[in-house]
């Protein structure tokens, strides 16, 4: 340390920085005890500790700050002139985004009802869309979920704490950037993801834990279906949602209740460009 | 409790702070309003298992820091200068001697303010300030040994001695060292 951090006028072995430790209460037991030792012995010490705490009563006054006693009280009277509330100016406002989802919706019908007649030569028929079997993607997301969510100590290949990584990683190896939807309003942060082989090349898998450790996945893959809204696939005690959009197919899946699954999957699809509001 | 909930929470304690730090009621409350709402903005950057107070005291501190560079010609010795419009303080303690404490308080570089308001004003733990701060456990124990040490030399030595130690440090207080 420094010269600032001793002075010439304390005995030898005492620093200024234990010093101010000792009036917070940030010593361990043994070197509070040494202090109190010390500060018996020092006059000089002594003297400084008691500037300091004055020090400290005096800020805590000159701010504001509610003494301990009468806290309550003076609590009451600061808050009268204080304002009331805050304003929080948001980006964009809920009506204003659902007003422009609800533009895109009506350019999205006229789209469909003047190229709809086209859309069995253009698709070759092959895939006859409502009531058709689920797209492989969403069965691989499903048995990918079971494979993986159990692990405790290798669940995923590189962890939420290199989100950016993990991102850029995946973005090159799908060939498309990619982006990972917070979940956090649902309780469910980021534990990370990682590659796996699908249908027709590669697939990114996103994994997201509750505080009770209950696991959800995002799967992620390229694939040449038309737009799907959202259909469900039920294995066993596992729901996946899954839906198409964009030349990605994605799929959710999660052992929790339909109903909030779904409202999951909604934020996730609108988060990742999709437009849900058309599938509702 | 919700994420805004507790954001809204946090909010008089925020205002408190922020007043202390700058010395001007306005411009506090810009900067409260200002980490409310970025704070909204960016909650998916917000670990649950950590320390929101801490996460939130470090925005309010980006923020001042950026608006200080903004406004570095107001020298402390000012007649204009912010904290000399604040209310006279009021209380059990005599307020000359607060006025005094005041004005040492606004000598003081901001990254001895800063420490020093946060561990003795608001009570932070050094771990919370550390995380706050941005900087390491030791160094926010030095940082606030050598506050409490300037403050009170500033107070002790006389007004007289207080006005040429004055000119010396008149450029310190406003001075933005960033850490590294």
């Amino acid at each position: 340390m420094n010269n600032d951090d001793h002075d010439s006028s304390l005995p030898g072995g005492l620093d200024l920085r234990a010093l101010s430790a000792f009036i917070d209460g940030e010593l361990p037991d043994a070197e509070r005890a040494a202090v109190e030792a010390q500060l018996r012995e020092h006059p000089q010490a002594a003297a400084r500790v008691a500037a300091w705490r004055a020090q400290k009563a005096a800020l805590r006054a000159l701010c504001g700050a509610p003494r301990h006693s009468e806290a309550d009280a003076r609590q009451e009277r600061n808050e009268a002139d204080e304002p009331a509330f805050i304003v929080v100016r948001r980006p964009a406002p809920w009506w204003q985004r659902a007003g422009i989802a609800a533009c895109w919706l009506v350019a999205g019908a006229g789209l469909a009802l003047a190229l709809g007649p086209l859309a069995p030569r253009l698709t070759g028929g092959a895939w006859s869309g409502l009531g058709g079997q689920p797209p492989s993607f969403a069965e691989r997301a499903d048995i990918a979920y079971a494979v993986y969510t159990p692990e405790r100590r290798h669940p995923v290949e590189v962890a939420a704490s290199e989100e950016e990584h993990l991102i850029s990683w995946l973005s090159k190896r799908l060939n498309r950037p990619l982006s990972v939807p917070s979940l956090q309003e649902y309780g469910y942060s980021l534990v990370g993801g990682r590659l796996l082989p699908g249908e027709a090349g590669p697939a990114a898998q996103f994994m997201y834990e509750n505080q009770s450790g209950a696991r959800l996945t995002l799967y992620v893959t390229g694939s040449a279906r038309d737009e799907t809204a959202f259909r469900l696939l039920r294995d066993g005690n596992r729901r996946t949602f899954y839906w198409v959009s964009d030349g990605m197919g994605y799929a959710l899946s999660g052992p929790i209740a339909e109903g909030k699954l779904r409202s999951i999957a909604v934020e996730v699809c609108s988060a990742l460009g999709g437009k849900p509001e058309a599938w509702q | 409790m919700s994420f805004e909930a507790e954001v809204v929470a946090w909010l008089p304690q925020l205002r408190r702070y922020a007043r202390a730090l700058t010395g001007d009621r306005a411009w506090a409350d810009d900067l409260v309003q200002d980490t409310a709402e970025r704070a909204l903005a960016r909650w998916s950057a917000f670990r649950p298992d950590s320390n929101l107070r801490a996460w939130l005291l470090t925005i309010l501190r980006h923020l001042y820091i950026d608006q200080l560079r903004g406004r570095r010609e107001i020298a402390v010795d000012d007649e204009s200068a912010p904290w000399r419009n604040l209310e006279a303080p009021h209380g059990e303690v005599d307020g000359l001697v607060l006025r005094d404490l005041q004005r040492a308080l606004y000598c003081l570089p901001v990254e001895q303010r800063e420490v020093l308001l946060l561990v003795c004003v608001e009570e932070l733990s050094y771990d919370e300030a550390s995380k706050a701060l941005g900087v390491p456990i030791g160094t926010v124990m030095s940082r606030l040994s050598r506050a409490r040490e300037h403050m009170r030399v500033l107070l002790t030595v006389g007004p007289a001695d207080g006005a040429a130690a004055g000119t010396a440090r008149k450029s310190a207080p406003l001075k933005v060292v960033r850490n590294p």
